[in-house]
């Protein structure tokens, strides 16, 4: 026992139970039989000699310098392992080299005013705009971007690519932050864990093997197909909208007889898109029942028509093929009509919604743009709404079919205005190029109308050209309106510009909200209402304007 | 393209934004700060070098007129709001940090107000000075009354001591803080300040593992320092002076100023730690001299309504002369005179051995240090057994490192080699800054 540790002991213990322990060479050593108290003073002077000798006298340890740069990544027992002398600490193996540049100073301090929770809506963007100019996060602020992610499933993605290999080199030490790992392309595991994995290690190997090779996954799955139960059948089954062809047909029209609900509405579901199958002419046959030409005059005007009659039965063979008896949106009200859709217009909708669009080409013998623009007529009931419920079955169905000369003839169109929603969808289709010039029209349709926010929500950003054009237009209009349903619409839009709207467009605002806000202080006499409104339009307004300015500065700043 | 060139020449006397933000009381006042700093709700801002002002646009209708004055700082708002300083007056310091606020004239109301601090300054200076002679003259009979008080502190002291150890140091570790209180509380009323608030730090040793060697360590120094004080008079004046300042003899500012040592250098910022206690937060800030390799601790107090010291900025380098409180180990010292603008600087780090050899010798002239500071270069971490952190330098020794949150070092270093600033203590290396290549400066 070392001499410090004799003495700890006896302080322990107390010097009433057990005496002082004598040092060589301290001056009060010698006098025997002292008091307990007189034993606690030297003690503690004999203490205070060791401390300051011992803190002194700090030797450093020596480092297990053995493995120094060999140990890879990953060795979680870098700290246990080859150590020389034993619990001598180990050098932590080095991250290996970043092949992108950190992001700026200022880029990184914004995203660290970001991380404090400053615009952190923003946070998606920051990481995918450095990761598109080739930067990276600094290390010093992975810890606590790791550690979003750790709560924000939706963030990992993002991480994943701009957190460099420091990210990956940091979170192999953290549990917590192992979705880092691995995260990319790889599913993990090699060809075994078909047999071992759990039913997401199984999709993302299905995924990868459709991509290059899809009958083999699609004879893997039919391998284990019996055995899987329902859940994971649709999940597997999922998988085969990636590289889908003819081939899979067969496959498919088996499982329209699966047990499970799940499993058949989904076959039926990439039946539909698949063209020249079966499947689509049994359902081409059901819709030309529903759906004709017919040459009328009206009014002294030759033209083609199109005479709409719902189906008046449901047949098993029709469930069988995913028209369900009570479709999905049968209840919905109709529009601004009210009222449900009822169950016979839900079967047209989804009989339409299935049919290769092929099939009114060769019917009409016409272009799309001008099959859409043809009047609409049902054959029984003149006040029914055939008209909506075609063009809202195309529309599902160009989608489906991601038929763009569809979805450019239905937006261009102007149809199916009830129901922009499906018009929202259709933007996806079209070649990027046309997306921004079809959104802002589909907007100047709906302007006015409650729906905006609806449509609005499904255009994702980046929001630029003629649709920012039309968005500071409709927010323009919002604002100069001063009744409390457009405050409201314009509260709403500016929450969904802020993230959206391309940073550009801040400087009309800020000229929008410097103008309103000048109105709004002279004209405050004669109205109270007016004061309120401008005060909430201005403030919302504002908030968009800092956003659109955060993000422009932020976007200037990752692409220096 | 938009920034002119010659802004670049500013930014070294402009505030970064960290710099400002580190004056928020709270952390949501710095919050809150964010959210004002925007130029939309500001007019007739202005800046002038020696103070910024302007005009906020709060909730409703009202304005209100901010005004920073950049010398002390101090701040002056219109506002409700009784934090301080306020929102707006933090937002205002972010928008001329982001340097969106110009150059102009004063306007009357700020000039006015500037003007009235000023002298009201001077007047409370002129009263010190005054009331400084007045103390001096009437000091011998209070000194001499102080000097009893704290002799019969200290005696009270050791015989506490004494009777810990005599019964043993094992009943500490079930006792509760209220035993170290009340013998803190006693070293108050006796006027030992000092060692009241080391013995009131001694309630959390027992919570901490191996804190029977600690316990006994602290007690015996404590130990040491009463019988120091003691027979002060057979000590040499350097000394003396140390263990009158262990005790709690302060010194005022303006004496230190006076009759302290001047050491002028180039003097590196190389770390900050704050800690808080009752509401009190006490901010190191940890200086190295290039020439004379000194270190020097520069101390600040914030409370509530008194922000803390912000002007000496991590990885920033300053020409300086500084004035160190009396000692045999000089350490703690006040800023006299700042000779230069500040500039970013790199550190010059040295190896764990020779900084332990100047750590023994600091201890040989003060053994009651209980902190230094460390610059190493080309230090490495590693790891030993329980997931420890040690730094180990380029010979291969290695010191251990503190137990804190370790992620951002980790980041950091990648496990390549830097230069790591930290306080050595007997708990091990706390870190506060590093320095890498490729990250610069990083405070941790």
């Amino acid at each position: 026992m070392s001499t410090w540790n004799e003495h700890v002991t006896a302080a322990l213990l107390g010097t009433q139970r057990r005496p002082a322990p004598v040092l060589a060479d301290h001056p009060a050593t010698g006098q025997t039989a002292q008091e307990p108290a007189e034993q606690a003073g030297r003690l503690l002077d004999q203490a205070a000699l060791l401390t300051v000798q011992r803190r002194a006298g700090h030797r450093p340890s020596g480092a297990a310098m053995g493995g120094l740069d060999t140990a890879g990544l990953g060795t979680g027992e870098a700290g246990t392992g080859q150590s020389a002398a034993a619990g001598a600490p180990a050098l932590i193996a080095p991250a290996p080299a970043e092949d992108v540049p950190a992001a700026s100073d200022a880029a990184a301090g914004r995203l660290a005013r970001i991380l404090r929770g400053e615009q952190i809506r923003v946070l998606p963007e920051w990481l995918e705009a450095a990761a598109a100019n080739g930067l990276r996060v600094p290390a010093r602020l992975l810890p606590e971007l790791l550690e979003k992610g750790r709560s924000d499933r939706m963030l990992r993605p993002a991480i994943v690519r701009a957190a460099g290999r420091r990210g990956v080199w940091l979170a192999l030490q953290n549990t917590d932050w192992a979705y880092l790992v691995g995260a990319g392309d790889d599913p993990g595991g090699g060809p075994d864990v078909w047999q071992t994995g759990t039913r997401n290690q199984r999709v993302a190997h299905l995924i990868r093997l459709r991509g290059t090779d899809p009958a083999g996954a699609r004879e893997a799955l039919r391998e284990t197909w019996a055995k899987e139960p329902a859940p994971d059948r649709a999940a597997f089954l999922a998988t085969f909208e990636h590289g889908l062809s003819a081939d899979d047909e067969e496959f498919l029209e088996e499982a329209l007889e699966d047990r499970g609900k799940d499993v058949r509405q989904l076959a039926s579901d990439l039946l539909a898109r698949l063209p020249g199958s079966a499947y689509g002419r049994r359902m081409a046959v059901r819709a030309r029942e529903c759906v004709r030409p017919e040459v009328r005059t009206v009014r002294g005007r030759r033209q083609t028509w199109v005479v709409v009659e719902a189906p008046h039965e449901h047949d098993e063979d029709m469930a069988r093929d995913g028209v369900p008896f009570h479709p999905t949106g049968s209840f919905a009200p109709g529009g601004r009509a009210g009222g449900p859709v009822g169950a016979r217009a839900g079967w047209l909708r989804e009989i339409l919604a299935r049919t290769p669009l092929t099939t009114w080409t060769e019917l009409f013998g016409q272009p799309p743009m001008e099959i859409v623009c043809l009047p609409v007529a049902d054959a029984v009931d003149r006040d029914a709404r055939g008209a909506r419920d075609v063009h809202i079955g195309w529309a599902r169905a160009a989608l489906r079919q991601r038929d763009a000369e569809w979805a450019r003839a239905l937006l261009k169109g102007g149809v199916v205005v009830d129901e922009p929603e499906a018009l929202a969808d259709l933007l996806a289709i079209l070649p990027a190029a046309e997306r921004d010039a079809a959104a802002a029209g589909l907007i100047r349709w709906v302007e006015g109308n409650p729906d905006l926010l609806r449509v609005l929500e499904r255009i994702p950003g980046p929001w630029s050209g003629e649709l920012a054009d039309a968005v500071v237009a409709t927010l323009a209009g919002a604002a100069e309106r001063s009744s409390q349903r457009y405050e409201h619409t314009l509260t709403q839009l500016c929450r969904l510009a802020d993230q959206r709207l391309v940073p550009e467009a801040g400087p009309r605002l800020e000229a929008l909200a410097h103008r309103l806000a000048t109105e709004s202080g002279t004209g405050g006499g004669t109205s109270g209402r007016v004061v309120g409104s401008g005060t909430v339009a201005t403030r919302a307004l504002h908030e968009l304007t800092e956003t659109l300015r955060f993000r422009h500065e932020m976007l200037k700043e990752l692409s220096a | 393209m938009s920034d002119p060139a010659d802004s670049f020449d500013n930014v070294s006397d402009r505030w970064g934004r960290e710099q400002v933000l580190g004056l928020a009381p709270d952390p949501a006042a710095a919050q809150a700060a964010g959210g004002v700093a925007r130029p939309a709700k500001w007019s007739e801002t202005g800046t002038d070098g020696e103070a910024v002002w302007g005009e906020c646009q709060g909730s409703g209708k009202s304005v209100y007129r901010t005004c920073a004055d950049l010398t002390e700082p101090a701040f002056r708002c219109s506002c409700p709001s009784r934090k301080f300083p306020c929102k707006h007056a933090l937002g205002l310091l972010l928008l001329w940090s982001d340097g969106t606020v110009g150059a102009g004239p004063r306007p009357g109301w700020a000039a006015e107000w500037l003007h009235e601090r000023r002298e009201r300054a001077e007047k409370s200076a002129e009263r010190k000075a005054a009331a400084g002679t007045e103390a001096k003259t009437k000091d011998p009979k209070t000194a001499e009354r102080r000097e009893r008080r704290v002799d019969d502190g200290l005696a009270e002291l050791d015989q506490w001591l004494r009777d810990q150890v005599t019964h043993g140091l094992a009943q500490a570790e079930k006792a509760p803080y209220r035993m170290w209180d009340d013998v803190a509380r006693r070293l108050v009323d006796a006027q030992a300040s000092a060692l009241a608030g080391q013995v009131r730090g001694l309630a959390a040793v027992p919570r901490q593992p191996g804190w029977p060697d600690r316990l006994l360590e602290e007690y015996a120094l404590m130990r040491l320092l009463v019988r120091a004080h003691q027979r002060r008079d057979r000590l040499p004046q350097e000394l003396r002076d140390t263990v009158r300042s262990r005790v709690g003899f302060t010194l005022a500012q303006d004496e230190v100023l006076a009759q302290g040592e001047r050491v002028r250098d180039r003097w590196y910022v190389a770390g900050v730690h704050d800690s808080e206690q009752d509401r009190l937060t006490t901010r190191r800030v940890w200086l190295r001299g290039r020439e004379s390799g000194r270190p020097a601790l520069v101390l600040s107090f914030g409370v509530p309504g008194r922000p803390l010291d912000v002007s000496l900025v991590v990885g920033t380098e300053v020409e300086a002369e500084l004035a160190f409180y009396p000692g045999a180990q000089p350490l703690r010292a006040l800023v006299a005179e700042r000779l230069g603008t500040t500039a970013a600087a790199t550190p010059d780090g040295t190896s764990i051995r020779e900084f332990l050899a100047e750590h023994a010798a600091a201890l040989a002239r003060d053994p009651w240090l209980a902190r230094w500071p460390a610059v190493l270069g080309s230090v490495r971490l590693a790891r030993s057994a329980p997931a420890a952190l040690h730094v180990v330098d380029a010979d291969g020794d290695s010191l251990p490192l503190r137990p804190t949150d370790p992620w951002r070092l980790l980041a950091v270093s990648g496990g390549a080699p830097f230069t790591l600033v930290g306080e050595w203590g007997p708990r091990g290396l706390r870190p506060l800054s590093a320095w890498h290549e490729d990250e610069g400066v990083v405070i941790l």
